[in-house]
């Protein structure tokens, strides 16, 4: 239907660097890919666009030799290749950067980028690895710390080694996986750059991301996937998010005002029913990540925490959800001081807490979608009676979160992981909600979810403050944030900054609070 | 150019699985047979006579049935303590401590076999228990790896038995001199030879499988088991149910002691665990740590070390038949491993 090169840089004549045709996938009870086609020209930063569950990850685990996929096949440069493992990949000059990294924590970013690798010298000194690391960083224009362990950088040096690692064995098509989903804004630019680098020396980028604006910002063409098909490829150059978002679902997006009540919404709580007084944490290392906190969410109201990743938002969400025990303050659950920070309690009291890594710390990936769907609810019947576990219960309970989250499963015995990315967050997601009844800790709720998913879990979000929880809902992404809330703190370095009324918000003084610049404002 | 090559699946079917086994079975069979040939020995009147003496008489099946016993309750033992993500490399010396607390109460407390025999399954119990206590605190509040701390205890408690036997315990006077005196307090048989041993082991794999699946603690300690993280996140007890399931590990090991002792060998001697703490390792990994798998692969390894004592019998070596018996379970584990490949034929 389109003339797929339409766009391409390279010299006419040149083969695509990647050409899909036909590909099919099926797992039981899924056709995960059906007669896809896709087309990466040399020169070209093409993006993968698709609901989750679309077969976008699949898709690209074929690319990569991780799945063999049951119906066509795979040209690299004209030629017809046949990967069974992502080392033959490699070897073609396919590299691709999972969302899970996949570094050693304790070996440090020189020993990360030599490992496995057949160009590592037989015996090589530290200082030797080391210079060579420098000088591939300088090559690529992706600046590393060659002496620092894996386990001291952050996340966005931890993707640049990553990808390092990937260029370094001389790929010329690079796939990223949800790259961004993990990044500050400013990681995120850097990453841009780097990026355009690489696809100006001839090479190919092959991009998923949920995220509209930098899709189009950053691609050549978008191809768009739906239920395991393509369903179109465009010039990004043509396309608009509206334009995108319906291709992806199907049917056009109607964004809802979020904010206004229905009739018969729960009224605002005069007193909050999850408050902190003084509170300041410590991390792990001892160090302080939140000083003196004074936040309060109000039953029936959605309180936002705007602030760059990293200021503290993780210790914030563990602390109001029992996880982390203050080293000084308190927590007041409708009023009352807790005595002991346990996270079933408070779960027992009606706090629900969608944690920011959902996949490590919200799921066990190895058991079953009906394990891992009851985690906050086994201990109550109908799933136990006593000490007794019933597993039809389970079942019948994990039926329901499944059908209320809108996951579609085929055997809700297959372990976890063999759901889509976005698939296993919206199961975390309804799993949270469906027991916060005074309050929920969303940190980063949308993060990894497709546009149409977004929209629904902000709705739900708002059903919940209808029915009167008090919502806490932690997010770097202010469009959102203002499409939500009613308040808005300012999280920087562990402060909170200041709390705006959203009917007087003013952008640039959010922007100015982010950064690190104090208002005179009294905190609820 | 067309050339075969192997994919890894992320996992195996079922089908593969069990095809993998058979094969691997059927492969370690006829490598051994191979190597019998070139000893000069025929595998076949070789193999007939395993079966008969191992299937076809009830001496054999009896035989058959005391081997399973501590497979049993040594394979069990790993198994649980898998569940929580623990290797007890120690259920070794878990059943030879419990072997020696059953032994003294059995040879030093008077008493009806009535009133003895329920106090030595109690001393069993907790000698194991015992024996596993220190590793299972410095896993819970140290961090400390439980794979050496389990193993090197091993040998402290294999030479303890082995002192006390050949030493303060002896009996003077008797039959052999690493052994004590005959234990008055016998577990009654069911079956020939075969005690209420065997019928007391099936029924705890089936009580810890029925556990694990269907109460609320058995959820738990799989959970914690699977990303001890996530469970924390919900507030489970995780370092708890780590000490607890550590101490039920220990336990089953040390019943596999008290009922060696009480049912099957009657004294205490050097050597009573005869590496079942270490075949139980293998027993377990064979089960997948299915505490119901645990019997099947306790009966596979009993078929296959009771062959081997047939096969010594024949005039074998025992290093041969220990050859021939670890062919058989390294090449199911290799099966296990070949079952995620399948072969792919593709152009270059
Ligand atoms: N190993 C597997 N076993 C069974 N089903 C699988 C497996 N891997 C993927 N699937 C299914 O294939 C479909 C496509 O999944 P995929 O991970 O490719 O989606 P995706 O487009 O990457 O979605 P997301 O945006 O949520 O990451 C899903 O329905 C998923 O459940
Ligand atoms: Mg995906």
């Amino acid at each position: 239907m389109n003339d797929l090169s339409k766009n391409s840089r390279a010299a006419p004549g040149t083969p695509p660097l990647v050409l899909l045709k036909g590909i099919a996938k099926y797992f039981p009870g899924v056709v995960a890919n059906e007669d896809v086609d896709l087309e990466v020209m040399p020169g070209e930063i093409h993006a993968l666009l698709g609901e989750n569950g679309a077969g976008k990850s699949t898709l690209m685990n074929i690319l990569t030799g991780i799945y063999r996929a049951d119906a066509g096949e795979i040209i690299i440069d004209g030629y017809r290749v046949d990967f069974s493992s992502p080392l033959d990949a490699i070897a073609a000059g396919i590299g691709m950067v999972h969302q899970h990294f996949k570094l050693v924590q304790a070996f440090t970013v020189a020993e990360n980028i030599h490992l496995g690798w057949q160009e590592t010298p037989w015996r090589a000194s530290t200082r030797k690895l080391e210079a060579r690391t420098a000088e591939l960083a300088r090559s690529f224009n992706l600046p590393v710390r060659p002496d620092a362990f894996v386990s001291e950088l952050s996340t966005g040096e931890q993707q640049r080694v990553e990808i390092l690692r990937v260029l370094a064995r001389k790929a010329r098509a690079l796939i990223l996986d949800e790259p961004t989903a993990v990044l500050t804004p400013a990681e995120a630019r850097e990453l841009f750059k780097a990026l355009h680098a690489f696809r100006d020396g001839g090479n190919s980028v092959i991009f998923i991301s949920h995220k509209l604006e930098e899709v189009l910002e950053i691609s050549d063409r978008i191809t768009i996937l739906r239920g395991g098909r393509r369903v179109a490829t465009e010039r990004a150059a043509d396309c608009n998010p509206r334009m995108l978002a319906r291709l992806m679902v199907g049917r056009d997006i109607v964004l809802s005002d979020m904010r206004r009540r229905p009739k018969g919404a729960a009224p605002v709580t005069a007193e909050p029913v999850l408050r902190l007084e003084g509170v300041s944490a410590m991390a792990n290392d001892g160090s302080t990540t939140l000083s003196n906190i004074t936040l309060g969410v109000h039953g029936g109201e959605i309180l936002g925490i705007a602030g760059v990743a990293g200021n503290g938002q993780r210790e914030l969400s563990h602390v109001l959800a029992g996880l982390l025990a203050p080293s000084s303050g308190r927590i007041l659950i409708d009023g009352t001081p807790v005595e002991r920070f346990d996270p079933a309690r408070f779960a027992a009291l009606g706090i629900g807490h969608i944690p920011e890594d959902r996949l490590a710390s919200g799921l066990a990936p190895a058991l079953s979608i009906t394990q891992n769907a009851v985690l906050r609810e086994y201990g109550k019947p109908p799933v136990s009676q006593g000490g007794l576990y019933r597993p039809d219960a389970a079942y019948r309970l994990s039926l329901e979160i499944a059908k209320a989250a809108s996951v579609t499963v085929p055997d809700f015995s297959m372990p976890i992981r063999n759901l889509s990315g976005g698939n296993q967050q919206r199961l975390v997601a309804r799993r949270e909600m469906r027991i916060a009844r005074k309050a929920l800790v969303a940190a980063y709720p949308s993060r990894g979810l497709d546009v149409g998913a977004i929209n629904i879990m902000l709705k739900y979000i708002a059903e919940l403050r209808d029915q009167g929880a008090g919502i806490i809902f932690i997010s770097e992404d202010l469009e959102e944030l203002i499409s939500l809330s009613d308040r808005i703190a300012v999280l920087y370095e562990g402060k909170i900054m200041g709390v705006v009324e959203n009917r007087d918000i003013d952008m640039d003084e959010i922007g100015l609070l982010m950064g690190g610049r104090q208002r005179a404002m009294v905190a609820a | 150019m067309v050339e075969w090559r192997l994919q890894r699946l992320p996992s195996a079917g079922t089908g593969a699985a069990l095809g993998a086994r058979i094969a691997a079975v059927l492969l370690a069979l006829g490598v051994a047979a191979v190597a019998l040939v070139l000893a000069g020995q025929n595998p076949f009147a070789l193999a007939a006579q395993v079966i008969r003496a191992t299937f076809g008489s009830t001496f054999g099946l009896e035989d058959l049935g005391l081997l399973l016993i501590p497979l049993l309750l040594t394979g069990l033992s790993v198994a649980v303590g898998q569940q929580i993500g623990v290797w007890n490399i120690g259920a070794e010396g878990q059943f030879y401590i419990g072997a020696f607390a059953a032994a003294a109460v059995g040879l030093f407390l008077p008493g009806s076999a009535a009133l003895i025999l329920p106090l030595m399954f109690v001393a069993g119990a907790v000698g194991g228990m015992f024996w596993i206590l220190v590793p299972t605190l410095a896993r819970a509040y140290a961090g400390v790896n439980e794979l050496i701390t389990t193993l090197l205890l091993n040998f402290v408690a294999a030479l303890l038995v082995y002192y006390v036997a050949t030493g303060p315990w002896r009996e003077r006077g008797g039959v052999s001199n690493s052994a004590t005196a005959r234990i008055p307090a016998e577990i009654p048989e069911f079956w020939g030879l075969v005690h209420w041993g065997l019928p007391a082991g099936v029924l705890m794999a089936l009580g810890f499988a029925a556990l694990l699946a269907y109460s609320r603690w058995g959820y738990e300690v799989r959970f914690a088991g699977s990303n001890a993280k996530a469970a924390r996140y919900a507030g489970m007890p995780v370092r708890r149910h780590l000490v607890t399931v550590m101490l039920l590990s220990g336990m089953i090991a040390g019943i596999g002691g008290m009922l060696e002792i009480a049912g099957t060998v009657h004294r205490l001697q050097g050597g009573i665990s005869n590496n079942f703490g270490y075949l139980g390792i293998m027993v377990a990994v064979l089960a997948r740590n299915s505490c119901l798998g645990v019997i099947a692969s306790a009966a596979f390894m009993a078929v296959i070390l009771n062959a081997g004592i047939v096969l010594q019998t024949q005039g074998l070596t025992s290093a041969t038949v220990l050859a021939i018996t670890g062919l058989i379970l390294f090449l199911t584990a290799v099966g296990d491993e070949v079952s995620h490949y399948r072969i792919v034929r593709g152009k270059v």
